[in-house]
């Protein structure tokens, strides 16, 4: 799935990302109407546009929203929203500008990456401020429910929009509110009330190529970091990668906890049976070239599976997704040499490659590559096996880790199974990756 | 009656470009019509040189006063007057001379060599080898609709490559040592073709079979030390003399090669250790290394862990350390 984070980077750039909503579909009624309105003059002094500026030019590089929920000035955003503050705080600074016109200084408390949260001090105090819905914290809200969003879109001025509650994303393996309503960029880290008032969720994403899909992180991981805020004075921005990275190594046991509950279904293909993940947050989609012209020579049929796992990390890094995906190709007239020349081609360098490569991030990857011999009592026929790796520069005991192999135990028949793991640590992806290879069997 | 001398005209390489027979007591050398022997060079002086007998029977070659003066084989001293002998080659302006006496020794007969006709057949088959090696790869890398114009091109390809190859290497065996020796050229063509064919398999061969996938990383090497031996081979059929500084040569342009291209691969920073990730795939049974247990292969991964390790304490921008981290791999 796609994503667009909604922070405003630059209008331009983020255009071709808008949503097309019009506010909502239905014509609103008056007393809703007024409902809005009654809501946003309560909300207009507690809101705040969050800007990352570069301190060389003082100028705005990002801008996004917030909103306070002390009296004392602690204020909620998006992690996305201060990240590149917080990667380079010696290039960025932060700033608040709020609904009055005031500005002044934001200081970076806390941060969540895996829920893209983090905690912020203005100094804009003696404000009213936000309370979190009780309702939402223990995830009674239904569905239908009206919520108002708000924050700055587009630098354009705070705005409310309506929308619908939706409850939680079916397959995302993060906890998110699917809301029905036209969020745009630079609402990041903005508030999604209810009509009394109190927050359910915090602006983070918008589904690109959907109308309306948009999604709150619950309200429950922000009053989460506001209880665990630390005292006062700012964290160490020296460590802070230290810090992403310990979340990040949290994060992913979690996951891969999940995915080692979670059973693999064995799909057939031809004479063999490949491992799918069975945990629900994973999206397949298949792929033949049956309908080719010319006629392709030898056939070919593939899955690939991915999960909505992804975390954001830094504007050029995305982090924590599975891929799983298997192909099965058939030889139709080849001979066995040129079936052998048709597997490799099959398998593009790109699908090693992955995700991105940047110097500034990993390290240069590193291959091992083998035959491992099956296993006929369990069935599993004999692999030519493919293991590449690389480091987290900044985070470590964090891997990207592909894994690819070729049955070997037919001449014009294979399947090449490949699994993709990123921001793992080696022994979780050691073990996972030894039971998807594992279940790379004959159909019995 | 004095004894009949030749004065002999020399090129550079010391092939003898005109001969001049001279008889008297002396003989005069220079641009004026008036000398025994006349020289179209520029260089020289109308009346350049007097070449007359000595007391003890020897010859003496005189510098008439010319501004550009007379040197003796190939050193820069300048020479009044030097005496001289049928080996010692004088140089006035750039003009190489010689004196020879009616009886200076020459060589004995060299046995006729009957015309290499018996390189045909090699050549041929040679160049059915490469042809066949070439198609026959094409053909079993194919995988989409069968053409035939892709084998014809390739063919046309390696046939005008070789041509080529073997045409400009007869123009300079013509220009060094007046024959072309196109046979002998196109053998060495040919025979290089041949190996640069079969070590391109056996790379990708290797790459399989073998799981020696660094063959590949490193296959400019071997290309490079072919190329190398083919040019010497080619030198020496140009002219056999002075084979250390055509060895010297070979060796540096191998050297460069290598050098170069090692270079841009540690410059060349992709994020793989691996040659262009390619994947060499062949039928299951061209396998020769042994199978692995699952538990050696995850060992082997659990190895790849401290090189990655190591790889991050690396700085990212250091230049050659990227090379150093290749070639530990």
């Amino acid at each position: 799935m796609k994503f667009a984070w909604l922070l405003v980077a630059s209008i331009l750039a983020s255009a071709g990302a808008w949503a097309q909503g019009n506010g909502p579909a239905m014509p609103p009624a008056p007393e809703a109407a007024s409902v809005a309105e009654r809501v946003y003059s309560a909300a207009r002094p507690r809101l705040l546009q969050i800007r990352t500026l570069v301190i060389a030019a003082d100028r705005q590089s990002t801008i996004g929203s917030g909103f306070l929920v002390s009296a004392d000035g602690l204020a909620i955003t998006n992690y996305h929203v201060v990240s590149q503050y917080a990667l380079e705080p010696s290039t960025y600074r932060l700033e608040y500008a709020a609904a009055d016109h005031s500005r002044g200084e934001v200081r970076l408390l806390a941060i969540d990456v895996a829920n893209d949260l983090a905690l912020v001090r203005v100094d804009h105090k003696d404000q009213p401020f936000f309370e979190f819905d009780e309702r939402a914290v223990h995830g009674e809200v239904p569905k239908g429910e009206r919520l108002y969003s708000m924050g700055n879109p587009l630098d354009l001025g705070f705005t409310i929009v309506e929308g619908t509650y939706n409850g939680l994303v079916d397959r995302s393996y993060n906890e998110r509110i699917h809301f029905s309503g036209a969020i745009n960029p630079g609402m990041s880290g903005g508030p999604t009330v209810t009509a009394d008032g109190h927050v359910v969720g915090i602006n983070v994403a918008k589904q690109l190529g959907g109308e309306l899909v948009s999604f709150l992180v619950p309200a429950r991981f922000a009053a989460t970091l506001l209880a665990s805020a630390p005292a006062d004075g700012p964290p160490d921005l020296t460590q802070i990668k230290t810090e992403i990275g310990r979340q990040l190594t949290v994060w992913q046991e979690g996951l891969y906890k999940a995915l080692g509950d979670a059973a693999f279904r064995g799909v057939t293909f031809g004479p063999y049976k490949a491992p799918e993940s069975a945990a629900p947050w994973f999206t397949c989609w298949a792929q033949t070239n049956a309908g080719q012209v010319p006629k392709p020579r030898a056939s070919s049929n593939t899955t690939n599976c991915g999960s909505d796992t992804q975390v954001y990390v830094a504007s050029d890094l995305n982090t924590g997704s599975v891929r799983l995906s298997h192909s099965y190709f058939s030889s139709i007239d080849l001979n066995r040499f040129q079936f052998a020349t048709f597997v490799a081609q099959q398998n593009p360098a790109q699908w090693l490659l992955g995700f991105n490569w940047s110097r500034k991030w990993h390290t240069q990857q590193r291959c091992h590559e083998d035959f491992v011999s099956g296993s006929p009592t369990d069935g599993r026929p004999t692999l030519r096996a493919l293991w590449c790796a690389r480091a987290y520069r900044e985070f470590e005991g964090l891997y990207d880790v592909w894994v690819m192999t070729i049955t070997q135990d037919r001449g014009t028949e294979a399947l090449v199974s490949r699994l993709s793991l990123q921001g793992v640590t080696y022994p979780n992806a050691i073990a996972f990756g030894k039971r998807f290879i594992e279940a790379v069997q004959w159909k019995p | 009656m004095e004894a009949v001398v030749w004065i002999e005209v020399v090129s550079r390489a010391r092939d003898v470009v005109a001969r001049h027979r001279c008889a008297g007591p002396e003989i005069r050398v220079g641009r004026a019509y008036d000398n025994d022997v006349v020289l179209d060079d520029p260089y020289v002086a109308p009346h350049h040189l007097r070449i007359h007998r000595s007391e003890n029977g020897g010859w003496i070659a005189e510098d008439l006063g010319s501004a550009n003066g007379l040197f003796l084989d190939h050193t820069r001293d300048r020479f009044g007057w030097a005496e001289i002998d049928g080996d010692r080659l004088m140089r006035i302006g750039h003009t190489y001379l010689r004196l020879r006496e009616s009886d200076h020794a020459v060589a004995p007969e060299r046995p006729d060599q009957p015309r290499s006709h018996g390189l045909l057949p090699v050549l041929a088959g040679l160049g059915g080898a490469v042809i066949a090696l070439e198609v026959g790869s094409s053909w079993l890398a194919e995988t989409t609709e069968p053409k035939l114009s892709p084998y014809l091109y390739s063919v046309l390809v390696v046939t005008v490559f070789i041509g080529t190859w073997t045409a400009i290497w007869s123009v300079l065996t013509r220009i060094f040592s007046g024959q072309a020796r196109f046979e002998r050229n196109l053998l060495i063509a040919l025979v290089g073709m041949l190996i640069y064919g079969l070590y391109r398999e056996f790379v990708a061969f290797a790459g399989f079979s073998l799981s020696l996938n660094e063959l590949a990383t490193y296959q400019y090497v071997g290309v490079w030390s072919l190329l190398a031996a083919v040019c010497f081979l080619h030198l020496r059929v140009v002219s056999p003399a002075r084979p250390r500084l055509k060895a010297g040569l070979v060796v540096a342009l191998l050297a460069a090669g290598i050098g170069v291209q090692l270079l841009n691969q540690s410059e060349l920073r992709t994020g793989f250790d691996r040659q262009g990730m390619a994947l060499h795939l062949l039928p299951p049974e061209f396998r020769l290394v042994p199978l692995q247990t699952e538990d050696t292969f995850f060992a082997d991964i659990e190895a790849l862990k401290a090189k990655l390790d190591h790889d991050r304490t690396e700085p990212p921008s250091s230049g050659l350390s990227g090379s150093i981290a290749i070639t530990k791999q």
